[in-house]
Formats: C-alpha cells, sequence, structure tokens
C-alpha cells in the first residue's frame, strides 16, 4: 500500500470526500504531521509493561 | 472648548472617554470621524461588516467572531456570511453594560483558524505601517483599526497568539488573559481547550481597563499598586525563542538592560519542554476545529478556503490516541511552566520572532534553514496557549520603520503584574 493510498483510506474512513488533488493538497500536511507525532510517541513511550 | 477630533481618534481610549466625559466631543461627532477614516482607509480591509448608522449610537467594536444581536456575523466565513444572531456574546452585553458603544465588525483570518488575515472571502487584509505587508492574525482587522485610528479600541480572540501575533506586527497592545477569566459564550469556536478572548488598544492602560470591564475584576487598579522594583524577570533561552531577527533581538536586549536599570531582576531561565509545543499545539488544536468544524467540513468543503479546509481535513484524521499524547505533554510543559514561576515573577520573550512578512510570503529563511512564516508567527504565542498562562503584548522599538512586540506572561490569574510590568516597559520604550 503506499503512502498516497493510505491518506486517501484514511480521508474515506473519517469521513471526507477529498478529490485526487485534495488528496496532494493535504499530503505534505499529513506527512509532517505522523513524522512530528511520531517523535511525541517515542518521547512519551510508555515503560515496558510486563504480564 | 472642543477637542480636535483627528488627534482624538488615535488617542488612547481613556483619554477619549475622558474627553466624552467633559462633553469637548459628543458620541455622535467622535463615530462620524471614525466612519470617515475608515472609508478612507478601506484598502486595509479592516472591517467586514463596517459600522452604519446603528454605529452612531454605539461607540467600540468587536472582532466578527463575536455574536451581535441583529449585526451580521460572519467569522470571516462563506459559510456564515448571512448569519445574523439572535443574542449577544457575553462580553458583547458587558462592553454594553460598561456604556461602551459597539462599532463594526471587523476582518479576520477565515474562522480565525490562521495568523496572516489573507481572508479569501473578504478580502487580503494590510498592514497599516506598509500596506505592502500583512497585519498578522487572525485577529488582524482589530489590530488595524486600533492602530490606524478607526476605533478607540477592539476586541480578539486569541488560540494560538490570534491577539498577541497582529498586535506585535501592526504596533498595538494586546492581552491574552489567563485561560477562563473571559467567557466565550457567543462566540464562534475554534479549539476549546486553547480558545481566549481579550483586548488590542494603544495603551496598556486602556488595555487593563477593557480587561477589568469584560471580566468584572480589579486586576488593572491592583496593577497601579504593584511595585515593579525587585520583581524577578526570566529571559527564556532556549531552541524555542531562536532564531530571532537580529532588530528584534537586539530590543529585548534593550529592554532587559532597561529593566535592570530599573531595579528589576533579570535573569536567563530554560523551559527544554517548550520544544515540544509546536506537535502539542499541532494535534491539539487540529483535532478541536476539527470537532468543531465536523458536519460542515465533510458536507461543504470548498466553502472554506484552500489553507483552512487542509488545516480541518488533517484535524479530522487525528486519533483520539494521539490527542491523549498530546495531552499528556501539555501536562508536562504546564508542570514546567509552573516550576519555572516557582524562581521569576514575570517571564520576557519577543511576541513574534520577526516583523511583519509581506503579504503571500510563506517561508522565513534563517541561516540555519526555512521555517514556515506561519509556523514562525505563532512559535512563541502559542505555548501560552496551551498553558493558560496570561500574555501581554507591547510595542518595543522598531526594525526598519516596523514595530517589534515584546511579550509579558505572568502566572495564572496574575494579570495584575503583567500589566504593571507591560506599563513599566510601555514607558521605558518611549523614552
Amino acid at each position: 500500500m503506499t503512502e498516497r493510498d493510505r491518506l486517501a483510506a484514511a480521508t474515506r474512513a473519517a469521513g471526507l470526500r477529498l478529490t485526487a488533488a485534495d488528496l496532494e493538497a493535504l499530503r505534505p500536511a499529513w506527512k509532517r504531521y505522523l513524522a512530528l507525532v511520531e517523535e511525541l510517541r517515542a518521547t512519551l513511550a510508555p515503560e515496558t509493561l510486563s504480564e | 472648548m472642543k477637542a480636535p477630533l483627528a488627534s482624538l481618534t488615535a488617542a488612547p481610549l481613556a483619554q477619549v472617554a475622558q474627553a466624552l466625559r467633559r462633553r469637548a466631543v459628543s458620541p455622535v461627532e467622535l463615530v462620524d470621524a471614525y466612519q470617515e477614516r475608515i472609508e478612507r482607509t478601506a484598502n486595509l480591509r479592516a472591517f467586514i461588516t463596517p459600522p452604519g448608522q446603528r454605529a452612531r449610537r454605539e461607540a467600540q467594536r468587536a472582532k466578527q467572531q463575536l455574536a451581535r444581536h441583529g449585526v451580521r456575523t460572519t467569522a470571516g466565513s462563506r459559510i456564515l456570511r448571512d448569519w445574523v444572531p439572535s443574542a449577544d456574546a457575553v462580553l458583547v452585553t458587558r462592553l454594553r453594560a460598561a456604556g461602551a458603544v459597539l462599532f463594526g465588525k471587523t476582518n479576520l483570518h477565515e474562522f480565525a483558524y490562521g495568523v496572516t488575515t489573507a481572508n479569501p472571502w473578504w478580502g487580503v487584509a494590510r498592514n497599516p505601517r506598509d500596506v505592502r505587508r500583512s497585519p498578522g492574525g487572525s485577529s488582524g482587522g482589530s489590530a488595524i483599526a486600533v492602530v490606524a485610528g478607526l476605533c478607540a479600541a477592539a476586541l480578539g480572540s486569541d488560540t494560538g497568539g490570534s491577539i498577541r501575533i497582529p498586535a506585535s506586527l501592526c504596533g498595538c497592545v494586546g492581552l491574552k488573559p489567563t485561560y477562563g477569566t473571559l467567557p466565550l459564550d457567543g462566540a464562534v469556536p475554534l479549539g476549546w481547550s486553547l480558545d481566549h478572548a481579550g483586548p488590542l488598544t494603544r495603551t496598556v492602560e486602556d488595555a487593563g481597563i477593557l480587561f477589568d470591564a469584560l471580566s468584572g475584576g480589579r486586576a488593572w487598579r491592583q496593577a497601579q499598586r504593584v511595585a515593579t522594583r525587585g520583581l524577578r524577570v526570566g529571559l527564556l533561552h532556549d531552541s524555542i525563542v531562536r532564531p530571532l531577527q537580529p532588530g528584534v533581538s537586539n530590543q529585548l536586549e534593550k529592554a532587559a538592560a532597561a529593566l535592570r536599570r530599573h531595579g528589576l531582576r533579570v535573569r536567563d531561565v530554560r523551559l527544554p519542554e517548550m520544544g515540544w509545543t509546536v506537535v502539542t499545539q499541532l494535534v491539539t488544536l487540529r483535532a478541536e476545529a476539527s470537532a468543531a468544524h465536523a458536519q460542515w467540513i465533510r458536507a461543504r468543503p470548498r466553502a472554506y478556503g484552500r489553507d483552512v479546509r487542509i488545516r480541518l481535513q488533517l484535524g479530522a484524521l487525528v486519533a483520539g490516541a494521539d490527542y491523549v499524547l498530546a495531552q499528556r505533554m501539555r501536562a508536562k510543559i504546564t508542570q514546567a511552566v509552573r516550576g519555572v514561576f516557582d524562581d521569576v515573577d514575570i517571564l520576557l520573550l519577543p511576541t513574534t520572532p520577526i516583523t511583519a512578512p509581506m503579504v503571500g510570503e510563506r517561508t522565513v529563511r534563517w541561516r540555519t534553514g526555512a521555517e514556515p512564516v506561519d509556523g514562525a508567527l505563532v512559535r512563541l504565542t502559542a505555548p501560552f496557549n496551551l498553558t493558560g498562562v496570561p500574555a501581554l503584548s507591547i510595542p518595543y522599538g522598531e526594525v526598519s520603520g516596523l514595530p517589534v512586540g515584546l511579550q509579558v506572561v505572568g502566572r495564572w490569574n496574575d494579570e495584575a503584574r503583567v500589566l504593571a510590568v507591560g506599563r513599566l516597559i510601555e514607558a521605558l520604550a518611549s523614552r
């Protein structure tokens, strides 16, 4: 699955109606968002939990 | 003796009120003088709904985001272009009760969701100091109106810096009070946990007077009893404060030196957690704004301008778990800010790292790399929306004819000390 396909699937799941041009316009912001959130997730990762 | 109207349109609110009380000018004469100036400066795009006949009975203004009974309130959008509220926003009611005359509705970034006031539906607002440049936003029209002498004072909203940024870029005072101090009932929401309302004015005194009228409190009266000598002032020295335009940095250093000479204890402080404000604000605001616009962004995406549409669509993709992560980081940032205020009474930093950019400019070029203009403009203001502490922007000097804004930040509900230090900085700036 390409990055574009993943974004298209995510927008459909969110109930958005996007054209191909809309998807292209949204993609840079989405990529930046994912990168920033990944940093946040890594910083706030819970300590390993043992069962 | 009649006061000269031309000087009164540029005068602070306190002076205008005094002239009205002395009957040196009548309210109708004053409103007519403002109206005449508004017509002459239509190219600034300060107003969406200019004052009409009704304004001759009213003399202060509210941003378009605040509902006013019987007056079209668009929030700078196409979607609400015909909305006429059936009731006043609470802050409008309080201004009326204080005897204020409400006057027109100003331009803003669409739905207050941006910091340039380049509004696709109501016109690209222009900086009165240089019409080639942006006034900032989202409350751009309010700052223009104050600086260009189109009203005595204005109201704005601030979700990531929307009062303080235009105040800084246009050269007026802007106060974002403590979160929750001023009720937002009747205001079109953007981000529920980040939204604030506050005044934009020509002087710190005016901001204090208006804040007390809006809050029903006594912060300005208390500010006049605050002894500033000996107060501890922290200068932030973290990566979030860098880079700065050299001229902005120079003004900050001059202000710090002037405060030291005046007996305040200025020292460097560090708040490394602030490095996380960009992502924390991004996730929080994208999610909250998208929730506020959940129906319209799905049903009528073309009714939004391109930049706001993309922000709202991105917000619809924010996962609940990511929002929770952002709130965890927000709690850490808030805790760090609380810790800093154990050591200092006030934080001092620039409001914006740059002076007014050109209209349409998208990127700031630093020696270390490029930064989006909108990101640079909120870099030093958004941390205080996340934490909810009071923050005041005051003009302090110029760089190449463009105003520089400095930001005074205080503890929660300590507007009195923020206003007192702000008034001192204002006095030092004029020396």
